[in-house]
């Protein structure tokens, strides 16, 4: 709308490609040029106002479904790491020189599996306080965002874990004729199910932490 | 009495791609960089671990001792997740990584790179894991399973797939970096 000569009027023109489109502001300045009066749509106002933050409720969701599986995460590693360490078999039988047992420090594989589950496990314990603020307060960004980052090295070292242990297993199943490596769950079998359900364990939390980490991706793009 | 109408065009900051902030194109190009060196990592592990092969000069009647990588099941699983992890990089992730290059205002197709990362890292990592786990126990046997040693044997087939793990474990460092770098890039939109 164009008023006359001795009033400057502001025309604001919403684009129709969409709300976030391109704005044109028109300023038709007359000879007099003192008074300058807005005469924009109800509509067009819109966009100047301070918005409330969007989203809120949709990162409220995301955060909660992320603590109930960073729950979930945590008892997996945790049993992951009781389980293998708490592993102890003695074989009734014994010759001159040793007693047979079977320990998890017997095998370097597994012995970095314990620690670097019982790794991922406090880390994933200690993060839950901040799992929660990410719920109470959606629009915090820096939590989001650290919980990401330490997320993704979590997944590292679960995932590198259960893949070493998982080769040391499989070979006690099955053994390896090319290398004459002989199986030995046909003696230890306590030892063989014990560590199997352990890996198995720590793959269940591996997934759980993948999860974790496309849901704070989620939440970091709606930012 | 009117002087020519003066515009001023006030774009919203949201999709703008044309004069991106250089923080945000600085970011994708490193991601392209670091997703080649990524490629060329895996692609020359899994082509170290699967073109090895040693064969001794002695053998009895009923066996001749001869070390390749599809007699150990976990450097044949190591062999194919590279092999996998490569394609999709250079299929999927160089290609989006050039987009973004270009096209810094997309979201969706970040957001879908660092889904498939996050795999592909899950993936490299098991694989990487479970070969240097065998690669140990080919140095160093174990007395308590009564599992040999068989590097003394093996000397060149030993060299060979102990080397290649350095390019894999290199390569991981660099996909979790990527998850990251998107992350941050992904988070960054400035608000209006």
């Amino acid at each position: 709308m164009m008023s006359g000569a001795q009033e400057t009027a502001i025309t604001i023109d919403e684009s129709k490609s969409g709300r976030k489109g391109k704005t044109t502001v028109v300023i038709d300045k007359s000879s007099s040029g003192k008074k300058m009066k807005t005469t924009a749509d109800k509509t067009a106002l819109h966009t100047f106002k301070p918005l409330p933050h969007p989203h809120a409720r949709f990162k409220k969701g995301l955060a909660i479904f992320d603590l109930i599986f960073r729950l979930g995460a945590v008892a997996a590693a945790l049993g992951a790491t009781a389980v293998m360490g708490t592993v102890d078999q003695i074989l009734p039988f014994f010759t001159q020189f040793f007693q047979f047992e079977a320990q998890f420090d017997d095998l370097p594989s597994f012995q970095f599996f314990v620690i670097a589950n019982g790794f991922a496990a406090g880390y994933l314990v200690l993060s839950l306080p901040v799992a929660i603020v990410c719920i109470v307060r959606p629009p915090a960004v820096g939590a989001r965002l650290f919980l990401f980052i330490m997320d993704t090295v979590a997944l590292a070292l679960i995932t590198s874990a259960a893949g070493a242990a998982t080769a040391i297993v499989y070979l006690a199943h099955n053994g390896n004729d090319d290398t004459n490596w002989n199986p030995i769950c046909q003696q230890f079998t306590d030892f063989c199910q014990q560590t199997s359900g352990a890996v198995v364990s720590a793959f269940v939390a591996a997934v759980m932490v993948a999860f974790l980490i496309m849901l704070s991706a989620f939440a970091l793009r709606r930012h | 009495m009117k002087s020519g109408p003066v515009e001023y065009a006030v774009e919203a900051a949201e999709h703008d791609s044309s004069s991106s902030s250089s923080p945000r194109r600085g970011l994708s190009i490193l991601d392209f960089v670091i997703r080649v060196a990524a490629f060329v990592g895996t692609l020359a592990s899994g082509i170290a671990m699967g073109t090895t092969d040693q064969r001794l000069p002695f053998f009895t009647r009923f066996i001749q001792f001869k070390a390749e990588y599809d007699d150990l099941p976990a450097l044949t699983f190591f062999v194919a997740a590279n092999g996998v992890v490569s394609a999709y990089l250079l299929i999927l992730g160089m290609p989006l990584s050039v987009l973004h290059i270009i096209r810094t205002g997309v979201t969706k197709s970040r957001v879908l790179l660092i889904i498939f990362d996050t795999v592909m890292l899950a993936l490299l990592a098991a694989a990487a894991s479970a070969a240097a786990s065998i690669v140990y126990l080919a140095h160093k046997g174990n007395p308590k399973t009564n599992w040999l040693a068989i590097c003394q044997q093996f000397r060149f087939f030993c060299r060979r797939i102990s080397g290649s793990l350095i390019g894999s474990f290199g390569a991981m460092v660099l996909l979790a970096a990527l998850i990251i770098l998107s992350a941050i890039a992904v988070s960054r939109r400035p608000r209006g």
